[in-house]
């Protein structure tokens, strides 16, 4: 999965020279690549959304619809193999603002940045391959937490737990990622940073052997790239959110990838698991007495469960009936529910260890 | 001008009526043949003496060269005037065409007296008042009280006469004649004088100028004025429209007056010939079914009727509905090719269409009416509705607002031929016409009333121009787009051309790829 600089290089080189080609012979240049649409998407419960084109778009030179497009693509690529060349990243943003340029005035001069975000994925669907392979990144977001040796792109050993407080920030491309030693027993990927900090300032996972994955909301790409690289290490992955139909979006994407961005392959991490919350651990298990700190729906929540009924990943059993409890519940769990049962810090660690215990016997078969 | 008199006049009303010459009446009534005051009589002089012109060059089936020279001999009138508070100055005005000349006998009748005839024929005549331009002479006579001259060549002597007008006896006063010369080219110059003011009649008169150049396209018309400037309307057509004809007048055509005029100067001895004889559109059946509803013999003198006879008789012709149509072959209208050329020539539109409508008939006269629309160019936006006015090929001036063609072009949605506004875009509208009896609605006769019929006929021919006018602004529609869509696609060929420069360090030659992008529609928008 990892793509050389110069592969990168050579394939956009390609696609230049055959449009060159085209021109020289007086003919209209023509690009074609799948679209990231609904009838190139399918979606298989045991990999999650895969990327299976069965239909392609044309770009063609001659009408002055695509003409935008082919433009787009091949302005977009000579910035990139400007970028790669000299060994620079840049970001959406940046790449924005490449189009804010005096030469473009008439013609690529974008409106907003959605239009050249747009132009990013067809890059990414005519080339085949993750932005960050050609350089442009996300902002970075989420971090990992314990005992994992490792070597970036920086060309430093990092060990995870000791690289300050919050662990090991995921680089926007953790393709160059080469684990050193993984000394942990399980990854909990915890959706909110609370209760995900708590639990290593209580020092559980040097206690139990736990990585924790802090995904700060819905997971970015990198995040999820770094969490199947570990699962592809054989090591189990937990998924921890808040019980609202946001999150068991939160927790599918990790699990099955997302729509958007089906069309980029090792970032569904199948064999992760989701341990909480669910609506059991409220009905009659862990939380069962502490129904009170649950949350009212707001409107906005109950569109979201309804949309959630159409969602191709939460077609299966278990996640259309967590939804159902939210439509017929009107009810939320937040994982601030903990602070609730134990509004003192002594019981906090125990409660966290008693319910990840649990769970992650239960759903991972790993004991801590 | 009789038949232009209107109102219901009794034989004991005419006994009571003082007699007086036509020159006369017209001196009288000054007002109504448009010489209410120094201003309008400027302009209306320089009228009626062209149109005069014309109508002597289009007799002689000429081109017309019509050359107008208006000198000011003395400056600002500080003597009082009477009729009006405008400080008037004196002016010689002379109007030369190249019709057919007139010879020394002919001139003091045809310039001395005022005319009224004494045959009933009908014929579309541009004249507003039918005076041709003794009124303008007699005017220039009463305000200087000097003579004026008329210079004329038939194609052999030049004879110059000074003459003026006995207004009461109605009589032409030979004052010296005089030989100068000779010209192989017949012509006619009127001269006088008159006492007007031609600064404040200026702007009349020239859109007075240019749209009788408009519906004259045939004639040069060079007018000379007071200060100095020159103005020339050239022609930019060599064909003259037909001559119009002369015809009986219509049954329905005619008042009571004519009637009785008719009836004084018939040669026929019993009233069914008289009918058949005098009127177009009357046979021997149509003859007698008038008579018996009138309860008449046939066979009474035409000219023993008693006057309840000739109104039962007016009555029952003015009542009568199965006469066929007045006949429109007499008309003489334009044509839609000169009405283009002489639109194009006065306002150099990029886009003009005129339509010629089908003869139809009011108040026993027929009439027709030529349309055109006119686009662009050197038409702009004026904020007003641009309508440009002709009868029998004459313009009309004033009270646009009031004329049947003004209240046509509003209610025309115009936006079903691509405009969303008279006013606010390069539009003009033009309406012309032709009638042996043109119906306007006042005496001033400046427009034209609002006739159902004829409003009908303005109409369908504006919108037939409208359809062409819409399919011509999609068509330059199309041609604006294709022509941005060339830009916008040689904008994104230099992107593409520039970016795979910078990646392969190569320039693809992508002109030859746009040239394939330049269809004949782009190319022929440009010029």
């Amino acid at each position: 999965m990892t793509y050389k600089r110069l592969e990168v290089e050579k394939k956009i080189l390609k696609i230049a020279s055959k449009i060159n080609q085209d021109v020289e012979l007086g003919k209209f240049p023509k690009l074609e690549f799948p679209p990231n649409s609904a009838s190139n998407i399918a979606f298989e419960e045991d990999v999650g959304y895969l990327f299976k084109p069965t239909y392609y778009t044309r770009v063609d030179g001659s009408h002055i619809k695509s003409v935008k497009t082919l433009a787009g693509l091949l302005y977009g690529m000579s910035r990139v193999v400007d970028h790669l060349k000299s060994g620079l990243t840049m970001t959406k943003r940046d790449f924005y603002y490449m189009h804010k340029v005096e030469k473009l005035k008439n013609t690529l001069f974008p409106k907003d940045q959605a239009e050249t975000d747009s132009r990013i994925v067809q890059m990414e669907l005519l080339l085949g391959m993750p932005r960050e392979a050609f350089s442009i990144i996300s902002d970075p977001r989420g971090w990992i937490y314990g005992d994992i040796e490792l070597v970036d792109a920086s060309g430093y050993t990092i060990r995870a737990n000791r690289i300050g407080e919050m662990g090991y920030s995921i680089p926007p491309d953790p393709e160059n990622i080469e684990f050193k030693r993984i000394g942990i027993k399980a990854v909990v990927a915890i959706e909110k940073v609370g209760p995900a900090k708590n639990m290593i300032e209580l020092k559980i996972p040097e206690e139990y052997g736990l990585g924790i994955a802090i995904l700060k909301g819905q997971p970015s790409r990198s995040m999820r790239r770094f969490l199947r690289m570990l699962s592809e290490q054989g090591v189990p992955i937990g998924i921890l959110t808040d019980l609202s139909p946001w999150s068991i979006r939160i927790a599918a994407t990790v699990i099955y990838n997302s729509i958007s961005s089906a069309h980029i392959p090792g970032l569904a991490v199948p064999n992760a698991a989701f341990l909480g919350i669910e609506t059991r651990d409220i009905e009659e298990g862990f939380f069962k007495d502490y129904q009170l700190a649950l949350e009212d729906l707001t409107p906005l929540d109950i569109k979201a469960a309804k949309d959630n009924l159409k969602l191709p990943s939460l077609q299966g059993e278990f996640w259309q009936r967590e939804n159902e409890w939210f439509l017929k519940r009107k009810k939320k769990a937040e994982l601030e529910i903990f602070k609730a049962m134990s509004p003192s810090a002594k019981q906090l660690k125990e409660l966290f260890v008693k319910y990840l215990r649990e769970k992650i016997e239960e759903k991972l078969k790993v004991t801590i | 001008m009789s038949n232009e008199v209107k109102g219901k006049i009794t034989s004991v009303d005419r006994e009571e009526l003082e007699e007086i010459s036509p020159a006369d009446f017209f001196y009288r009534n000054k007002a109504l043949a448009g010489f209410d005051n120094p201003v309008k009589a400027t302009y209306t002089i320089i009228r009626e003496l062209v149109e005069n012109a014309l109508d002597a060059c289009e007799e002689a089936r000429r081109l017309p060269e019509v050359l107008i020279v208006l000198e000011r001999i003395q400056e600002k009138d500080s003597s009082s005037n009477v009729e009006s508070e405008v400080p008037t100055e004196l002016y010689s005005l002379s109007v030369r065409d190249n019709g057919t000349g007139l010879s020394p006998e002919e001139i003091p009748r045809a310039f001395g007296q005022v005319l009224v005839s004494s045959k009933y024929k009908l014929i579309q005549s541009r004249g507003t008042f039918g005076l041709g331009g003794t009124m303008a002479l007699l005017y220039g006579q009463i305000t200087t009280n000097m003579p004026f001259e008329i210079t004329s060549s038939t194609g052999g002597r030049i004879h110059k006469i000074t003459m003026k007008i006995d207004i009461q006896a109605n009589r032409p006063i030979v004052l010296g004649e005089q030989i100068l010369g000779a010209s192989i080219e017949p012509f006619t110059e009127v001269k006088l004088h008159f006492r007007g003011s031609y600064s404040r009649a200026k702007p009349k008169i020239m859109d007075y100028l240019k749209q009788t150049a408009m519906i004259t396209p045939y004639a040069n018309i060079e007018f000379r004025d007071p200060d100095g400037s020159f103005y020339l309307f050239e022609r930019n057509a060599r064909e003259l429209p037909s001559l119009p004809k002369e015809s009986l007048p219509h049954p329905k055509g005619i008042d009571l007056e004519l009637l009785q005029r008719i009836l004084k100067g018939t040669k026929a001895r019993r009233l069914a010939s008289f009918l058949q004889t005098e009127f177009q559109k009357v046979g021997r059946k149509t003859a007698l079914e008038i008579l018996q509803r009138a309860n008449l013999d046939p066979t009474l003198k035409p000219k023993k009727l008693t006057q309840e006879q000739i109104s039962a008789l007016f009555r029952a012709m003015t009542s009568y509905e199965r006469f066929l149509p007045p006949d429109p072959s007499i008309l003489s209208p334009l044509g839609e090719k000169l009405l283009m050329a002489g639109i194009k020539k006065e306002l150099n539109p990029e886009f003009v269409w005129a339509v010629k409508r089908p003869p139809s008939s009011v108040w026993g006269h027929p009439f027709l009416v030529e349309t055109a629309i006119a686009y662009g160019g050197d038409i702009t936006p004026t904020g007003k509705v641009q309508l440009y006015r002709f009868a029998n090929r004459i313009p009309l001036l004033y009270d646009a607002s009031s004329d049947v063609s003004y209240l046509v072009a509003k209610r025309i949605s115009w936006d079903v031929y691509g405009i969303k506004s008279l006013e606010e875009e390069p539009i003009a509208l033009f309406v012309h016409v032709v009638s042996t009896k043109i119906p306007f609605k006042t005496v001033g006769k400046e427009f034209i009333a609002n006739e159902p019929v004829l409003a009908k006929e303005i109409e369908l021919g504006w919108r037939e121009c409208g359809r062409r006018l819409k399919a011509y602004l999609s068509g330059k529609n199309r041609v604006k787009r294709a022509i941005s869509r060339y830009i916008a696609f040689k904008r994104y060929y230099d992107v593409i051309a520039s970016s795979i420069e910078e990646l392969t360090g190569k320039r693809p030659a992508v002109e030859e790829l746009l040239r394939k992008l330049t269809p004949a529609t782009v190319e022929e928008g440009r010029c």
